[in-house]
């Protein structure tokens, strides 16, 4: 069983109360996250223009553009990751709900930065808006700022003693010297890559976003090609975005529901499979009303896969090793990310039209989702057989320490702390045991 | 020929001027069956002859009526080929007795040229009864003009020597006389593309203002500036605010440095072609630092108030957790003490607390 990495115990999940209140502050972190960096491009083309007019020498200007940028990455991410690991520490029986209204908060910043931008641009050109978007990202900071830590829970005295003896116990661990491996290992977990669900849900990750994108970006060149105006394929867009705001908390609570929370896995594979069949779907599509169908159910496939991703993720590593799952998870997928669009464009150069562009997007996606399926369904299998075993060896081994107890009433609620613990590491493995 | 010789001079002679007129009149009359206008108009005489031998010149080719003792003239040879090295365009719109618009094509020239500008129009009844009539602009037209009927569509056709911007203009051609069907060709210098959103741009700032043409190349581009009515050419004294470049003809750029309010208002340049001017605008602002700073103060104060309201109310709460706190901590130690001694006597002091 790989270590927590010398983090404390967990604390039980609240589900509620300041819970929703964290749900608040990291929709703002989320919609700030992915909506700054498409909303801040646009920008950065006209800035483009404008420098190449007042000034000859284009190499500093897009080094300083690639530096802003990645310094303005490096602060988003800083600003997301915490967001996501938060709400796995607040919610348990209710994390489907709030990691889908969390993550509504993409669209619904998208939506609104969009036209706002414009207007700020208007008014006060490229350098005032850049000034007052920056005060605006401040806000991230009262987002953070009630992101408190989980406190423990002192309603019964036993916990407290168990707490005391545990941090006694830990400290003689620390005591102890960490190697440089395991050093880096506390921080970020490479131990994950051994994790077979890991690994499924990252293979099929990277598959699914080579096609995943794309047609979004090239949906409103995909309109003016078929001969629609400028505004109705903008208009296009908007469908969509406002598609997925209503979708991601809707899906979020189907995905909590007692049928399909167990086979959370299925669902998502399920999601990502109905994706990339309104992909395929999408190349049939001739007139304008077509293609507003089509964003439509794009909104509704997108929103479901962004809703249920990293809920599949806490689900299959558990709430503890979450952060470096996602870190890690961020850092491979990347590349698909990056490379999925380039690619897609030159297919359409090649071929000359976007219909060829679309089926294969779809067909990836389609390819993805089914070898998400079968590793689920064989995972979900192998995890039952542990299960099983894991059960006679801890019968087995229960019935030793009860004659070892100091005291009576210190043990069953000791006990009742470690069947906690238990199912906390056996859930690490699948935490759909509700 | 004696008597023709005289057309070199300035002076022109009467005797061929009278027979051309004449000969105009009569072409005209043979293709209306009207006797038509006064020999003499109000046109300069130069200009009238110089229209009238182009035509000619042209027209050699489709009737045999005019034009064959003049051809041999110099002066005509000389007008002829400035008029002939001009190239041809057609341009034509075509109606019907029942359009309801009137119909209009602009035709955009940058360069002298022949124009020529056809008509067509179908009418419901009788052909020969329709009456044929160009006008520039509210100005009748004589002659220069022919109409065809073919196939029971009527056609007529005017050709201009578009030679500088006084043939620029509304060329109208108009059938019938009591209801009357108007087709308009209106001949115009290209536009120029200035800056349609206004340019927003801070004190202390560079900016550069272009103005682009889309498929022509201006003689030459002139830049003015200024605040309401009065326009003040800029870059006539060239100093360090003003630079005027450009990298293709088809463009022009104004660069100007060091903004300062007075700087505010709309720009226009100026393009001058053979056959007129055109202009663009491109209109700039200059704010100062402290209009979006004021906005970015506001909301980092409404920031900084937030995060002091939830630290505050965090501190509130955890205050009143904390006393109960204490307490439980404290007897759950003495509980742990005593566990611990489970079986061994207590010699110390017992040191409980009262809750």
């Amino acid at each position: 069983m790989p270590p927590p990495g010398g983090t404390p115990p967990p604390h039980p999940p609240p589900d509620g109360g300041w819970g929703w209140v964290v749900v608040g502050a990291a929709f703002i972190s989320i919609g700030f996250s992915y909506a700054f960096p498409k909303a801040v491009t646009v920008f950065f083309k006209e800035i483009q223009l404008l420098f190449n007019t007042t000034y000859s020498e284009i190499a500093w200007i897009s080094s300083t553009m690639l530096a802003v940028m990645y310094a303005g990455g490096l602060g988003l991410a800083f600003n997301l990751q915490p967001a996501l690991t938060i709400i796995g520490k607040y919610f348990y029986k209710k994390r489907p709900v709030a990691n889908g209204l969390a993550m509504a908060g993409s669209p619904v910043f998208l939506s609104t930065l969009a036209p706002f931008n414009q207007y700020l641009f208007n008014t006060y050109g490229w350098k005032g808006s850049f000034m007052i978007l920056g005060g605006l990202l401040l806000n991230c900071c009262v987002a953070g700022s009630l992101m408190r830590p989980v406190e423990p829970k002192a309603s019964t005295e036993s916990k407290n003693k168990v707490g005391v003896r545990e941090t006694d116990c830990s400290m003689k661990k620390r005591q102890k010297k960490l190697s440089v491996w395991e050093e880096i290992n506390k921080y970020l977990d490479f131990s994950l890559f051994k994790h077979r669900g890991f690994l499924i849900y990252l293979s099929g990750n990277v598959i699914m976003f080579l096609g995943f994108f794309a047609p979004v970006i090239f949906l409103a060149p995909y309109a003016k090609d078929k001969g629609i105006d400028e505004y109705s394929a903008a208009f296009l867009l908007s469908v969509m975005a406002f598609v997925d705001m209503f979708a991601r908390p809707t899906v979020g609570l189907i995905a909590n529901s007692k049928l399909i929370r167990p086979r959370i896995q299925y669902f998502f594979s399920f999601a990502v499979m109905f994706t990339g069949i309104c992909h395929l779907l999408c190349a049939l599509a001739e007139d304008y009303t077509s293609l507003v169908v089509y964003a439509v159910f794009f909104g509704l496939g997108f929103g479901s896969v962004s809703s249920v991703l990293f809920e599949t993720l806490m689900d299959l590593v558990g709430a503890q090793r979450f952060s470096s799952a996602v870190g890690l998870v961020t850092v491979v997928e990347c590349c698909p990310v990056l490379l999925g669009p380039p690619l897609a464009g030159k297919l359409v150069d090649e071929t000359g039209q976007y219909k060829y562009m679309y089926l294969a997007c779809g067909a990836i996606v389609v390819l993805a989702s089914v070898w998400l399926l079968i590793g689920n369904a064989a995972n979900y299998r192998l995890l039952a057989r542990e299960k099983k075993k894991s059960i006679h060896t801890k019968e087995s081994q229960e019935t030793e320490p009860l004659k070892t107890s100091q005291s009576p009433s210190v043990n069953i609620k000791s006990g009742k702390n470690e069947e906690w613990k238990g199912a906390e590491v056996n859930s690490s493995e699948r935490e759909t045991n509700i | 020929m004696r008597a023709l010789q005289g057309l070199r001079g300035p002076r022109a002679p009467s005797l061929p001027l009278l027979l051309l007129c004449f000969l105009a009149a009569l072409r005209r009359s043979l293709e209306h069956g009207l006797s038509t206008a006064a020999p003499f108009k109000s046109l300069p005489v130069q200009e009238e002859m110089m229209t009238k031998y182009s035509n000619l010149s042209l027209e050699s080719h489709n009737i045999s009526v005019t034009a064959a003792p003049f051809t041999s003239l110099p002066v005509q040879e000389e007008m002829m080929t400035k008029s002939s090295n001009l190239s041809l365009e057609s341009h034509s719109i075509s109606m019907t007795e029942h359009s309801n618009m009137p119909v209009e094509k602009n035709i955009t020239l940058e360069r002298p040229s022949n124009v020529e500008l056809i008509c067509q129009f179908t009418p419901s009844g009788d052909l020969n009864s329709v009456n044929v009539t160009w006008k520039k602009g509210d100005k009748l037209l004589e002659g220069n003009y022919l109409v065809n009927a073919t196939g029971g569509i009527l056609y007529t056709q005017h050709r201009v020597a578009v030679i500088n911007s006084k043939q620029m203009g509304s060329y109208s051609c108009f059938f019938g006389e009591k209801k009357q069907q108007r087709g308009t060709f209106n001949l115009k210098v290209p536009e120029i593309n200035g800056q349609n959103k206004p340019l927003i741009t801070y004190l202390g700032d560079s900016v550069v203002l272009t103005c682009k043409c889309q498929d022509c190349l201006p003689l030459n581009w002139t830049w003015y500036g200024g605040n309401g009515s009065v326009q003040v050419p800029i870059g006539v004294p060239v100093n360090d605010k003003y630079v005027i470049s450009g990298k293709h003809a088809n463009e022009t750029r104004l660069k100007i440095t060091q903004l300062s309010e007075d700087d505010q208002g709309t720009y226009l340049c100026h393009a001058i072609f053979e056959l007129g001017e055109s202009e663009g605008h491109v209109k700039l602002v200059v704010l100062s630092y402290l209009v979006p700073l004021k906005v970015f103060c506001a909301i980092a104060a409404e920031v900084v108030l937030l995060v002091a309201a939830i630290l505050l109310f965090e501190m509130y709460t955890q205050k009143k957790k904390k006393p109960s706190d204490d307490g439980k901590e404290f007897e759950q130690g003495e509980q742990l003490k005593l566990d611990d001694s489970n079986g061994i006597e207590n010699s110390g002091p017992r040191h409980r607390k009262n809750p």
